[in-house]
């Protein structure tokens, strides 16, 4: 059952068009890449998806319920079943790790402090970070970063994860840890849409993969069929370049 | 130049003098406090707020920063009361220099606002914060750190301006020198020794703001 449902969505910054009648489909449990030439409007979607972009024209369903960009309410709904990690984490800085990853919980949905702390420290232990509760984002190297940035992300328990080049500021090392992580939201079925351009972990990860271009999905198939045997020309164009690296 | 200093006839005054300052401190404080806040609600209402409420927030600092602060006490205090609304020469000169202040921390706020991390903004919008607690969490914290140098700098320059509160009679620290120099006739005395409390309590106002600074912002703020 179709989790995530954009129909020919077209969204632009100011005369910019980004996305160009995109249609995409992610079913729920179901782990969905992303991949594309920068600009092709991957981040673009998942800015439409957390409602920080409204679109222009076309439908965008969550569970089958329509999203009315221009009702506040709707797009408050949206935000409470989607949750994204960014690129560049987006911590708050002049607050502890735990305090990043306790404040949406407590000040928005406010829960208890008491009642959300030992799921927040549970989190960050699992993100590998039980001993920086009380370091600040700036102490912290990219790739912690990034797993706090995670760990906030899922403190609020969302059903869809999106996930924004969320490997690409971090070391190889950190890389597989931050990815071990994530396969495991996907074994507990967890909806996730992931744009990023580690082709081998997409691969790996998604159960389908769109490839984007020009604001629009290409192809779209089984990772093998995408990666392997690409039937459009843009898609082998663009596979083949990465792929050489 | 054949001036005698004679501190001896103005020394028994000198307790009454210093003690004034405590009053010229509170007047600082009052009023820096009461512009602070109408400084932030109206940066904030000048970043996010609608036209008319922009129109209006930008009318009031316009009026303020371009009148002098003397005339606007002045309209409290001697305009006002045609009009029905009396004021004491103290609330005169507590609520024109609030409005006064208010008006220039509201620029010197908008900056602030103006500088803050939009991608700070955008994961707080997107996990639901609504505008006030994006204000409360994000904005006010990186705006206390960054202005706190400018801030603390008016503060000082309102400690100073509590002066005029002198000229509607109010015995804060100028007003009592007023008092004595009519009474001495010691004016080079009695000035000196004003402008020693004036020095002694800036200073001590610089360093309880820069401890505070120091406190403050180290080790950051925390919420929970």
């Amino acid at each position: 059952m179709a989790h995530l449902d954009l129909d020919n969505v077209s969204a632009a910054y100011g005369a910019l068009r980004v996305l160009d009648g995109i249609s995409l489909t992610v079913n729920r449990g179901e782990t969905v890449g992303l991949i594309g030439p920068s600009g092709s409007g991957k981040s673009t979607v998942l800015r439409v998806l957390t409602g920080l972009l409204k679109p222009q024209s076309g439908v965008v369903r969550v569970a089958g319920d329509t999203i009315n960009f221009d009702r506040p309410a709707e797009i408050r709904k949206l935000r409470d079943r989607t949750a994204i990690v960014f690129q560049q984490y987006n911590l708050f800085q002049n607050l502890t790790v735990l305090d990043n990853v306790m404040i949406a919980p407590t000040k928005v949905h406010r829960r208890k402090p008491a009642e959300v702390r030992p799921e927040a420290v549970r989190l960050l232990e699992k993100v590998g970070l039980a001993d920086k509760l009380d370091s600040y984002p700036d102490q912290l190297s990219g790739g912690q970063q990034q797993r706090v940035a995670i760990a906030r992300a899922l403190c609020l328990k969302p059903e869809i994860l999106l996930l924004d080049e969320v490997t690409a500021a971090l070391d190889p090392e950190l890389v597989s840890e931050v990815l071990d992580t994530i396969r495991q939201l996907a074994d507990e079925g967890m909806t996730m849409l992931i744009v990023s351009h580690e082709m081998g972990f997409i691969r790996e990860i998604s159960a389908r993969v769109a490839f984007m271009a020009e604001g629009k999905v290409v192809e779209l198939g089984a990772p093998a069929d995408i990666f392997d045997k690409p039937e459009k020309e843009r898609t082998r164009d663009f596979v083949g370049k990465i792929l050489r690296h | 130049m054949d001036y005698t200093l004679q501190y001896g006839q103005i020394w028994p005054y000198v307790p009454y003098i210093v003690s004034g300052a405590w009053l010229s401190l509170q007047i600082a404080f009052l009023a820096f406090c009461g512009g602070l806040l109408i400084g932030t609600v109206c940066a904030a209402i000048k970043t996010f707020g609608g036209r008319l409420t922009r129109w209006l927030v930008n009318a009031y600092v316009v009026f303020f920063m371009n009148t002098p602060q003397l005339v606007q006490i002045f309209f409290l205090y001697f305009a006002l009361p045609d009009i029905g609304i009396l004021l004491s020469s103290y609330m005169a000169v507590l609520v024109g220099m609030t409005l006064n202040a208010g008006a220039y921390l509201t620029e010197i706020q908008r900056a602030g606002f103006e500088s803050r991390r939009q991608s700070e903004m955008e994961a707080a919008e997107v996990l639901g914060f609504t505008r006030l607690q994006q204000i409360r969490y994000v904005i006010l914290p990186h705006v206390a750190k960054v202005l706190f140098p400018p801030l603390s700098n008016h503060y000082i320059l309102m400690t100073l301006g509590t002066s005029m509160a002198a000229i509607f009679g109010v015995e804060e620290l100028t007003g009592r020198a007023f008092n004595v120099n009519a009474e001495t006739f010691r004016s080079l005395e009695v000035f000196s020794v004003v402008a020693v409390v004036y020095v002694a309590a800036t200073l001590f106002a610089s360093v309880v703001l820069a401890f505070f600074g120091r406190v403050a912002f180290r080790t950051k703020m925390r919420i929970v």
